[in-house]
């Protein structure tokens, strides 16, 4: 009923959302980049992000549910109680009609018709709009993008700087990339069809491509962007499959004037997919597989995850913001979003959660014996992102939003602090090459502490909410991946802490890069980290309900708070189950032990690795990252290189060969008709007099005879 | 009747011709131009006094006072321009003169 | 092809050999042979047409013809430009008669006049003024004088085969003159100030362009005659 009220006002907050970085970056392409404006650039795209950042907020408030109705908690509670009832699955058909009954037309705000598609089979003009989709998960992922956005460019104001505090070059061009994106990012996210969605998605691709090769001088910074572009390819290839398969099996069940394209028309007609198939695959499969080939590649899930490391080539504001908090949780989102049509599909969602539990101790693993920092947080997000494809496959979006959600917070802090301690490493990022910070850097040492505590699910930070969320999901859904998520929280518990203690604790010591006497980083890039650290601590509180019971005091907290009535009222399926306290306990002991262990190997920063030491052959193949990246050389880049100098080859020589020919007969017949230009003016006279004389001839002997 | 006068105006107008086009001074290669105009006043008003149909007319003889105004406008004009080139190259040779063919050739 | 086309087209060839041999530098040299050619064309050709005249035409026509033709052979194969020039003006005295013959006294006197007395003046004054130095090189020897005769006499048997027909061969007779088409001062002087009276006026104009023209493209002071300055 708020959205019905608040409509008019949100729609016009909404339409004009994204526009304001877009205006900035724009402001900054075309007259702040020369000249003496140019110091204006990073003001201009901070106060467009900061607008739509400020309208993020309010539309997030105004989505929310009126909790004086006790919506959320009627809803939450009714679910816990279905878990006391004990039915753990649920018949498939239940969930989707009670669900999808929210997915009406009022969420679809149409701001214009964009794209004609010609009449349909009733004759009514089907139109691709330019429309947004707004519900809970919306308005969730509009703060998070807006505000994380936000702090991240104020930071870049400082980061972007030489010793001096002189703009970098490129200054400018950063920060118009960064007000693209997050245009782009905002698209994507208010999309209200899937062409839009496509449109941000791969806007948002290209803002990453521009980003991670913003050093483009760098070889390597280049090599990553180019790689990154390309893996994201094959997943887009993927996607856009989907989005033409959701068409073609939509198409004649959908209304007059109905665009299949259209979320809430597409979410409506999605149990219909079920009595389709194509060669012999069903539609819901079919289709969610295809557009799980875009999540995977967007969000560098297993086996599309190899751009991500590599993407570290970027700037660390970069890394922060689309390549930890926003961008790569597109594909999540994505998933979460289409949950009416993968919810229609149980080898789907089977799937989803496989590549998930894949990701998840892959990354982790590979994460334990790496000493990039940035690569270590790198694979620490792919598998806290693979946490959240096991919630969505587990058929718990919910649970998975809200890993991202609080996911975004601590992973920025964490980025941006590495860095931090990169700037003040003189661009070191080893983690061999310096120990002992904590006195050198104490703002960056209690921030990192906060983000690893987060990260490590450390009981009432925001990581442990969401991950216990998760967890406590998926152990309902299916056990085995349940163990298997705790397992990998004990991983991440521990390599995170085992890359901070390298960091902060042992002897002082830096790498002669650092300069005499490395520094702190000013307050324009402290205060946003601070910022992010508060919401590191406290964002988990959004999803969790105080209710003083006998237990004991953690038990007092549960899970289902106001954000999941806030989510619940959106598009989601709802299957969430609490497992009780137990659970929570032990998820905060698996943090703890991971970290203890973690203390003790690592305690002291050594030198030499513990942990090669004693794992061998199988620490090094993690620190050689499963060979993945060799492997794909051999199998796809080598053979497809040879493919190209074959083609190469042929281009220069059949085709290019057949072009030239073509172009050498006329300059052969000019060459030799040249010589009949000789200049000589009786030459000319003389062709005269022969073509007279031929035409005499002709007319006199061959014509009549003819 | 016809047929003598234009069978000299003919060959009169072809021995013109093959002085054009084999002679290589440009003075003489202008005199057989005027021999080729020769042969056409003969022609002229030889179909003029023995028109294929009808009378005879004063056409012909008309139009070769024409005629004989461009040759004469002609030979001013013409000799100009050979006393200019001669100046420029200083010989009469038609030969020295091939700047009409492409310079890279 | 009737018989006389075939003595025509002989006469043709017979004077193509001739006007080869005949040309300057031509590497046979044989002046001589060229002479009996060229003679024995022009009988063939003079005597195979004069018949179609009346009587008391034919000797008149016979030496015209012949004047005009040799003339004309001698412009065309003569190594000094000079004697070319002065063989023109014998082209013109043949032509002038051949006028006469055909009653247009008034455009033989003005061929006479304008010619030989204003145009070849002006020819000779060009060539002592340009040709100091006596004989040239380029005088002394033809430029392709094969392919030249080959083609210039191929197309005038072909021209003759085509006046042989018999469209053209019907006019043979005689035709009587009236007075009116009589080319006398009276006549002319009438028909072009009345029926080409504008024609008159645009001749005047080209005259005057012409003169002008001449003297613009001429005209060049002492010490400045460079290379390159045409106008």
């Amino acid at each position: 009923m708020m959205l019905a009220d608040a409509d008019n006002q949100l729609s016009a907050l909404l339409l004009s959302m994204p526009l304001w970085p877009l205006l900035g970056s724009v402001l900054v392409g075309v007259f702040l980049a020369t000249g003496k404006l140019k110091a204006l650039s990073d003001k201009a795209v901070v106060g467009g992000v900061g607008v739509s950042a400020l309208l993020g907020v309010i539309t997030f408030f105004s989505l929310m549910p009126d909790t004086s109705h006790d919506d959320g908690h009627a809803d939450a509670s009714s679910a816990i109680r279905l878990v006391a009832d004990g039915p753990v699955e649920e018949p498939s058909g239940h969930s989707p009609k009670a669900s999808n009954g929210h997915a009406d037309a009022s969420r679809t705000h149409t701001l214009f018709h964009w794209i004609s598609l010609g009449l349909d089979d009733q004759g009514a003009t089907r139109w691709i709009d330019v429309n947004y989709y707004i519900d809970g998960l919306t308005g969730i992922m509009l703060v998070v993008v807006t505000v994380i956005s936000l702090l991240v460019v104020i930071y870049s104001t400082g980061y972007m700087r030489d010793h001096h505090g002189h703009p970098e070059v490129g200054y400018e061009r950063f920060f118009a990339f960064l007000g693209l994106f997050v245009f782009s990012m905002l698209m994507l996210v208010l999309a209200g069809n899937f062409v839009l969605l496509y449109l941000g998605w791969e806007a948002v691709g290209l803002c990453s491509y521009l980003l991670i090769g913003f050093y483009y001088q760098k070889p390597e910074a280049a090599a990553a962007a180019k790689k990154a572009f390309l893996v994201n390819r094959i997943g887009d290839l993927g996607f856009a499959l989907g989005i033409f398969a959701l068409y073609l099996f939509l198409s004649p069940v959908v209304g007059p004037g109905e665009n299949p394209l259209d979320y809430a028309v597409a979410f409506k007609y999605a149990d219909t997919l079920n009595t389709m198939e194509l060669g012999g695959v069903a539609a819901p499969t079919l289709v969610s597989l295809l557009l799980l080939c875009g999540a995977l590649g967007k969000s560098a899930q297993f086996p599309l995850y190899v751009w991500l490391p590599d993407a570290m080539e970027g700037p660390s504001p970069v890394s922060a913001l689309i390549h930890a908090a926003t961008m790569v949780t597109a594909g999540v989102y994505m998933v979460a979003r289409c949950a009416p049509i993968f919810i229609q599909s149980e080898v789907a969602l089977f799937v989803v959660m496989v590549i998930g539990l894949i990701g998840a101790v892959l990354a982790a693993t590979m994460a334990m014996a790496q000493y990039d920092m940035k690569r270590i947080l790198a694979y620490s997000t792919m598998s806290q992102l693979a946490f959240m494809f096991v919630a969505l496959g587990a058929k718990a979006p919910q649970a998975a939003i809200f890993h991202l959600y609080t996911h975004a917070f601590f992973k920025a802090l964490l980025f941006l602090s590495a860095g931090s301690v990169m700037h003040a490493m003189g661009n070191v990022i080893d983690v061999r090459l310096f120990s002992g910070l904590r006195r050198v850097l104490p703002h960056t040492y209690r921030l990192m502490l906060i983000g690893c505590l987060a990260l490590a699910g450390f009981p009432l930070l925001a990581g442990f909410w969401s991950k216990d969320e998760i967890v406590s999901t998926v152990m309902h859904h299916s056990p085995v991946a349940g163990w298997i998520l705790l397992f990998t929280a004990f991983l991440t518990a521990y390599y995170t802490f085992r890359m901070f203690f390298l960091c902060f604790n042992g002897e002082q010591r830096f790498p002669k890069e650092a300069g005499d006497h490395p520094h702190e980083m000013p307050g324009v890039m402290l205060a946003p980290k601070y910022l992010l650290a508060i919401g590191a601590v406290l964002a988990g509180y959004i999803g969790v309900s105080f209710h003083v019971s006998s237990t004991a005091f953690l038990g007092a907290l549960e899970p289902h708070g106001m954000y999941h009535g806030y989510i619940e009222n959106s598009t989601i399926i709802n299957e969430s189950h609490h497992s009780g306290p137990w659970l929570m306990y032990l998820s905060a002991a698996v943090a703890l032990a991971g970290i203890g262990l973690a203390w003790a190997r690592y305690g002291a920063a050594p030198r030499t690795e513990p942990d090669q030491a004693l794992l061998g052959p199988i620490w090094n193949l993690w620190n050689a990252k499963y060979y993945v990246d060799e492997l794909f050389d051999r199998v796809l880049v080598r053979p497809l290189r040879g493919l190209g100098r074959l083609f190469v080859t042929t281009d220069n020589n059949v085709v290019d060969g057949l072009i030239t020919f073509c172009a050498a007969v006329p300059r052969g017949i000019g060459a030799a008709l040249q010589l009949t230009q000789r200049g000589v003016l009786q030459g000319y006279a003389l062709g005269a007099v022969v073509g007279v004389t031929l035409l005499l001839l002709f007319w006199k002997w061959i014509e009549p005879a003819l | 009747m016809l047929l003598p006068y234009v069978l000299v105006g003919a060959a009169l107008f072809v021995l013109g011709l093959v002085g054009f086009v084999t002679r290589r001074n440009l003075i003489v290669m202008f005199l057989c131009t005027e021999l080729m105009f020769q042969g056409i006043i003969v022609n002229l008003v030889a179909f003029g006094r023995y028109p294929l149909r009808g009378e005879p007319t004063l056409d012909g003889q008309i139009f070769s006072m024409f005629l004989l105004v461009v040759a004469a406008s002609e030979a001013a004009l013409g000799l100009a321009l050979v006393v200019l080139l001669y100046r420029n190259k200083g010989t009469l040779d038609a030969n020295a003169w091939t700047t009409l063919k492409d310079a890279t050739a | 092809m009737s018989g006389s086309a075939l003595i025509l087209s002989a006469a043709v060839l017979l004077g193509a050999v001739g006007v080869y041999l005949a040309m300057p530098g031509s590497r046979l040299s044989l002046g001589r042979a060229a002479l009996v050619l060229l003679l024995g064309a022009g009988a063939i050709m003079v005597g195979s047409v004069t018949r179609m005249l009346e009587a008391n035409q034919q000797v008149w026509f016979a030496l015209f013809a012949a004047l005009g033709l040799w003339g004309a052979v001698r412009v065309v194969t003569h190594r000094r430009p000079v004697y070319s020039a002065l063989y023109f003006i014998l082209v013109v005295v043949a032509v002038t008669g051949m006028l006469v013959m055909m009653h247009a006294e008034f455009l033989a006197a003005a061929v006479l006049t304008i010619y030989a007395g204003a145009i070849l003046v002006t020819y000779v004054f060009v060539i002592m003024l340009a040709q100091q130095g006596g004989d040239s090189a380029y005088d002394a020897h033809a430029r392709e004088p094969l392919w030249g005769c080959l083609t210039g006499f191929l197309l005038l048997a072909v021209i003759a085969n085509s006046l042989m027909e018999p469209a053209t061969g019907s006019a043979a007779g005689a035709i009587e003159l009236p007075a009116s088409a009589a080319g006398t001062v009276q006549n002319v002087g009438i028909s072009l100030l009345t029926t080409y009276v504008v024609g008159i006026e645009l001749t005047g104009v080209l005259l005057l362009a012409a003169m002008v023209g001449a003297i613009a493209i001429a005209r060049r002071r002492a010490g400045e005659d460079t290379a390159g300055e045409v106008d």
